[in-house]
């Protein structure tokens, strides 16, 4: 009876390091498959369109692609650390008019263009911290008081510009979106210091840590001795600096303060995080993805232009590419588990 | 022979890893009040749920007037007269009395496609004078107090015309005033032949209003007896019975200097001037049953919630605790009972779940850090506390209960508290990492630390703790050493019975 017994645990044993040898080999694959979904859909997207069009491929529209994604890609970098946090931000698009007016006012007044720039920031960062406060103060759920301060963000930056756009911006200013360094346009620069910037902030500081705690389970990480509290104001302001940088990319690309600029671009940010990797309940956060999800938005829309479909199109692709991304995640998240329980009961 | 209803019989329920009951049995008669009692984990729930259908028994019979059933769902067990009522109350707080009741089955009220409210109302009061309620069947639920509540699930389980009803500690949010009420309605039912199962805690009202008690312990049957043919010290004994196993390594440890004192805390309806301290090298235990106060009273010092008055003295020093960063800050450590909502955070590695609560210790002052500083802080806890995990990766909600909590009692042993307190440390969790995390627990206060450990295992807490309290009522109502602790006296204290 012992001795069986015996038998049956070495038995186990073997069976565990047979596992553990296949599971590096064949996992490999597709372990890197799970973790880069959305960059494999990006490449099968260029590999079409490469064979489809033969514009698609040159440097001239590759630049451009990029160029226009710069802006969503850095509102989707903010927005990468609000919903790993754990939180929603619905005003971010609003915010963008209200920190342009304010920076062009600024330009208007005189200021030199840094200065103006940097009072922009304030300005995002406070927007941001307002947000904050709100919710903690109340304890009420991000969802509905950023609904509501995206009306009143919308409403002052109505109320301040009297419906008329600042125009006649310093060139310097126009030069950060519509600008040169060498080939690559200034936004691009722009977009990938905001992006390395994130994704340091997110894998090597203690902030970060926390806001993903506070995303997995905010009561825990609160009981783990952490101010949640802080870490939430510390969230939305970093998301108001990050739209106040995207302000300035749109606006000094349109060379205008436009009372309108921003509005609803919070759900292209949304949707970028989404088709990223990040999900929607929390708890882990991939700014590279996010950088992805904008490029495959990027890729499609230029895509449609290029094989002169309808621009209406662009809006239902990108409603699609969302609802499919979401679904090749359960898919796949479902296919990945049943090949492990597959392995596991071959193993048995 | 009196009628049986009822009849349970070698019911047997495996968990994984768990026997939560074995070869248990239970029989009920027509109209008659059935005590069944047990201390927490005993296995009445578990046993209450197979009945209705919540849970699939592995072997076992249940014989429902004379016919072998075996119910799939609660609804179905209601259906043929099995009513339980819960101890949270199930109703929908924003409708009325009336909707409550008949909830679900709007049907029998249809005029036509419509709900006729006024026989709905009609049925509603005429249910409620049967009983002898005097509730008002437009009043809004959330706006009635807890008893009424609980009379109204009372009115709606006995409108299924129930032939047994279950009641799970009915009268454990109740007033005096309303036990009686309660007592008389529970009376009622059984003189018109309802019979029902009394589920309760406390032991003085066993003899109150039930005919039979039937006890069960550790997933046991032990025993069943007339209510005016025991005693309670038998009764006691009976719920107690277990003999002490030398599982608990407890370790003989010089105890040192006071570090913690709390003093007159009170927080309004939770608990009221709890005044204790506990020294370095020594393990506080802390007992009671479930809802008397004790986690409440460990969440208020940590700073999880706010308390009223009353004062924490750290080494001699007055502290203000307002959040749990202060407690962290002061030396406290917590490992609380709810280890899924308050302790792991699931989404997390098993690693950053680790450092979590030392974070801001691996971080420079610009709040950067080395991945080799926290692998460093990792790896010295997974060796210690021997944490199984494939890779420092690995979610932590991949891992088993036992090495899950590990973890969460790693994250704090890496910020050196000098007072720990442990909320039920070993809950849910298999015998043999039970008696590893003793172990663990034993060695720490061997090293100075001083631990607070609630549990509602008796032999845990007596096993572990080199002095005892016993909370009940959200009151300290008694205190002793380890030697002089014995399983009946703390149930005594903690059951509020009067010892002979």
């Amino acid at each position: 009876m012992r001795s069986a017994r015996r038998q049956t645990k070495v038995l186990k044993g073997k069976s565990i390091m047979n596992t553990k040898v296949k599971k590096s080999e064949s996992s490999l694959i597709s372990q890197l498959l799970m973790g880069n979904k959305a960059l494999f859909i990006l490449l099968a997207l260029i590999l079409i369109m490469a064979f489809a069009s033969p514009v698609f491929f040159t440097s001239d529209n590759l630049l451009n692609v990029v160029r226009q994604v710069a802006y969503s890609a850095v509102m989707g970098a903010g927005f990468t650390l609000v919903l790993g946090s754990g939180h929603m931000d619905l005003s971010i698009g609003c915010m963008v008019g209200f920190v342009g007016v304010i920076m062009g006012k600024a330009m208007e007044s005189g200021l030199p263009v840094p200065v103006a720039i940097l009072v922009g920031i304030i300005a995002g960062s406070l927007c941001g911290a307002l947000n904050a406060s709100v919710i903690t103060l109340f304890d009420l759920p991000p969802f509905i008081v950023t609904l509501a301060t995206m009306s009143v963000y919308k409403g002052s930056t109505y109320l301040i510009t009297k419906m008329v756009p600042i125009s006649n911006l310093p060139s310097s200013f126009v030069f950060l979106g519509q600008g040169y360094i060498g080939p690559i346009p200034v936004p691009i620069y722009i977009m990938a210091l905001m992006v390395l910037v994130m994704y340091i902030l997110l894998t090597r500081t203690m902030f970060g840590r926390h806001a993903i705690a506070m995303g997995g389970n905010a009561e825990a990480t609160r009981v783990s001795g952490i101010d949640t509290k802080k870490v939430r104001l510390g969230v939305y302001m970093t998301m108001g600096v990050y739209v106040a940088i995207a302000s300035v990319i749109l606006t000094a690309r349109s060379a205008s303060a436009q009372i309108a600029a921003g509005q609803n671009t919070e759900m292209d940010a949304i949707a970028a995080v989404v088709i990223g990797g990040t999900p929607l309940s929390g708890g882990s956060a991939n700014v590279l993805g996010t950088l992805v999800g904008c490029l495959i938005v990027g890729v499609v829309n230029n895509s449609l232009n290029l094989l002169g479909a309808d621009s209406n199109w662009q809006i239902i692709a990108k409603g699609v590419l969302i609802l499919f991304a979401i679904i090749l995640d359960v898919v796949w998240t479902k296919m990945y588990a049943n090949m492990a329980k597959k392995k596991e009961a071959a193993a048995k | 022979m009196e009628d049986v209803i009822l009849k349970m019989e070698g019911i047997t329920k495996l968990f994984p890893g768990v026997r939560a009951l074995d070869n248990v049995q239970l029989e009920l008669r027509k109209g008659e009040v059935h005590a069944v009692i047990g201390e927490n984990g005993a296995g009445k729930s578990t046993l209450m749920k197979i009945l209705l259908g919540i849970y699939i028994a592995d072997e076992g019979t249940i014989v429902y007037k004379g016919e072998p059933v075996r119910y799939t769902s609660p609804l179905e067990a209601l259906s043929h007269g099995i009513a339980m009522i819960h101890q949270e109350i199930s109703l929908i707080p924003t409708m009325d009395v009336a909707e409550n009741i008949w909830l679900g089955r709007e049907k029998r009220f249809l005029k036509g496609r419509l709900i006729d409210r006024k026989a709905r109302y009609q049925a509603t009061e005429e249910l409620l004078e049967k009983l002898d309620i005097h509730l008002d069947s437009h009043a809004i639920v959330k706006n009635l107090s807890i008893a009424q509540m609980q009379l109204i699930e009372i009115a709606r389980a006995t409108s299924y015309d129930a032939d047994v009803i279950i009641m799970d500690e009915p009268t454990s949010a109740l007033t005096d005033v309303e036990i009686q009420l309660l007592y008389r309605i529970i009376r009622d039912l059984s003189a018109r032949g309802v019979s029902i199962i009394f589920i309760s805690h406390k032991i003085e009202e066993l003899f109150e209003v039930c005919n039979r008690v039937s006890v069960y312990r550790d997933g046991h049957y032990i025993g069943t007896h007339n209510c005016d043919e025991i005693t309670q010290p038998e009764l006691i004994n009976m719920i107690v019975g277990r003999e002490m196993n030398n599982l608990f390594p407890k370790q003989e440890v010089a105890i040192g200097d006071t570090v913690l004192r709390v003093e007159h805390l009170s927080s309004a309806g939770v608990f009221d001037d709890v005044s204790f301290e506990v020294h370095r090298g020594e393990i506080l235990g802390f007992c009671g049953l479930m809802g008397a106060g004790r986690t409440e009273i460990m969440r208020s010092i940590f700073g999880i919630d706010p308390h009223d008055s009353g004062k924490i003295v750290m080494d001699g020093k007055e502290v203000r605790i307002k959040k749990p960063k202060d407690a962290v800050r002061c030396g406290l450590g917590m490992v609380t009972e709810d280890r899924l909502r308050m302790g792991a955070i699931y989404a997390l590695s098993v690693m950053a779940n680790t450092t979590i609560a030392h974070f801001y210790a691996i971080c420079n002052k610009l709040g950067f850090y080395r991945r080799s500083n926290e692998m460093q802080a990792f790896s010295s806890i997974r060796d210690t506390l021997s944490v199984k995990c494939s890779s420092h990766k690995q979610k932590i909600s991949q891992l088993s209960g036992g090495n899950q909590q590990k973890v969460i009692i790693g994250r704090w042993l890496l910020t050196n508290p000098k007072v720990l307190i442990l909320d039920e440390p070993t809950r849910g969790i298999d015998v043999g990492s039970k008696s590893e995390i003793h172990r663990l627990i034993s060695g720490l206060a061997a090293q100075g630390m001083a631990i607070i450990m609630i549990s509602s295992e008796m032999p845990e807490i007596i096993g572990m703790s080199d002095r005892i309290l016993v909370v009940r009522h959200g009151k300290i109502v008694h205190e002793c050493m380890r030697e002089d602790a014995t399983q009946e006296g703390l149930i005594t204290y903690a059951f509020g019975a009067q010892a002979n």
